[in-house]
């Protein structure tokens, strides 16, 4: 059965592109990923991207082929919010093992910061509430992510200076990569005293709201670079909505990390790098402990004592993940793909780490409802 | 103060949301009832800023989610410095469930 490589890896720089709308982020996200991976577009033979909000049409699949002259024996778009990217590469390993594809461009972008007004960014994010039970409270996704902290706080013992310390830590990674949104460093102190959003969570436990583009291409052969091999992949579908969330909130995380590691034959102590979607420093700490990487409540702290920095045992997003790089939607986790390719073929410039051999990825979509876990390994 | 949920006859899993069947069992039995509001504070949040022009509260106000003692957990709107384990009695209101601090009197 043909295995699958993640052979092209590009991103575009995260932050503002006035003018730019989504498929003309997508289209130089792919232009990239195709020389990244030194392919002829009519090479692509499957093509999978994601929604846009600022381009809310029911056809993207064929909307971005038509745009890039693809005729793709096989064409779609994913919808499992932050999860999609991650997704789409999932969907892409079973298109390849199951013969119907060889090299799957994976691609998406969106102009969602100067696309839309702020305002109905939120409002338009806040819909993945339960429209009857949640929306009409007056809920937004911080006020969502909010009760996960509040939760996490209480059961843990954590503290907030702890939470804290993963978006410090984001802010110094993003500080070297030239293409991240957010490079000003920061301190603990900043984040407590930043803006209060949604109780325990301040402005700066939040990531931004960024444009930019991600472009991933799977293929059954690895390509001219390192051979970056998908070993495993997981999903877990727990929930929608965080009324109906289970106790456990690293619940989803666990079901989806297990299948992927069983399938891939490793342990969580076998990984050397991390890339784990971080769309407010809860979802962070959840993860990481839920992953098996940081003991209950010890996230913050690991990440205070220099466990995820670039120089230590296990680094954590490079290039500065959600909260300092940047979250265009589908494209946000994209770049932890890009960035953990980057690094394990040690052409990340400015940010790289030890070159890794092995790495982990995880994302969820909604409020801890869809997850995807990844992972990856250097093969020769 | 009562709380519209739904439950299950052949499991006795009680629930919010409309389905036609249980999401423990399966079982196809389920019935709409009024369970009695009283509960304990899951998580809250106090939120500062509305996702809509039209709920905005100066000062903010209180998001919880409440494990009811009938069996549920829903959310709802409330004081803004509700705490984690606090009881309190939930009822509706024109936009929703809404929670009052302690135990129904």
């Amino acid at each position: 059965m043909p295995s699958s490589h993640l052979v092209g890896v590009a991103v575009t720089r995260y932050g503002k592109h006035p003018g730019l709308g989504p498929l003309e982020l997508m289209e130089q996200a792919a232009i990239a990923a195709l020389d990244d991976a030194g392919l002829e577009r009519d090479e692509i033979d499957g093509l999978i991207t994601g929604y846009a909000t600022t381009l809310p049409h029911y056809m993207m699949g064929t909307v971005v082929c038509e745009r890039l002259g693809l005729k793709p024996r096989h064409a779609h778009e994913v919808r499992t919010g932050g999860a999609t990217g991650a997704m789409a590469i999932v969907l892409a390993t079973h298109l390849i093992k199951a013969g119907a594809a060889r090299k799957v461009l994976v691609v998406a972008g969106e102009n969602r910061l100067t696309g839309q007004s702020r305002d109905d960014a939120v409002k338009t994010l806040a819909t993945v509430g339960h429209p009857v039970h949640e929306v009409p409270l007056g809920a937004s996704i911080p006020a969502y992510y909010a009760l996960l902290a509040a939760r996490y706080l209480h059961e843990t013992g954590a503290r907030e200076e702890e939470l804290a310390a993963l978006a410090v830590l984001m802010r110094r990674h993003a500080a070297a990569h030239p293409d991240a949104q957010l490079r000003q460093p920061i301190t603990v102190q900043d984040v407590m005293t930043s803006k209060p959003v949604a109780s325990p969570l301040k402005l700066l436990d939040c990531c931004p709201i960024s444009d930019g583009a991600a472009a991933i291409i799977v293929s059954a052969e690895p390509g001219a670079k390192a051979a970056i091999q998908v070993i495993g992949t997981g999903e877990a579908h727990t929930h929608q909505h965080v009324s109906e969330m289970p106790d456990d909130l690293g619940l989803g995380a666990k079901i989806a990390s297990g299948r992927a590691l069983e399938a891939a034959g490793r342990r969580p102590a076998d990984m050397q790098l991390l890339g784990i979607y971080d769309s407010f420093t809860p979802t962070l700490a959840i993860f990481l402990e839920a992953l098996g990487f940081s003991g209950r409540g010890q996230a913050g702290r690991d990440a205070a004592a220099g466990a995820f920095n670039l120089t230590g045992p296990l680094p954590l997003n490079p290039h500065g993940g959600l909260l300092s790089f940047g979250h265009p939607g589908v494209a946000g986790f994209m770049a932890h793909v890009v960035e953990v390719v980057r690094q394990m073929r040690g052409e990340a410039g400015p940010t790289q780490a030890r070159p890794a051999s092995s790495a982990f990825l995880h994302a969820d979509g909604g409020v801890l409802s869809s997850h995807v876990s990844l992972v990856l390994e250097r093969v020769t | 103060m009562t709380v519209p949920l739904m439950r299950c006859e052949a499991c006795a899993a009680v629930w919010q949301f409309a389905r036609a069947l249980c999401p423990d069992c399966g079982g196809r039995k389920v019935e709409s009832f009024l369970a009695d509001g009283a509960g304990t504070v899951f998580s809250a949040t106090h939120v500062r800023r509305s996702p809509a022009p039209e709920w905005e509260v100066e000062g903010g106000y209180g998001i919880a989610l409440v494990t009811l003692d009938a069996g549920a957990r829903v959310m709802v709107r409330g004081p803004i410095d509700l705490a984690i384990d606090e009881r309190v009695t939930v009822g509706e209101d024109e936009r929703g469930l809404v929670a009052t601090r302690g135990d129904p009197t």
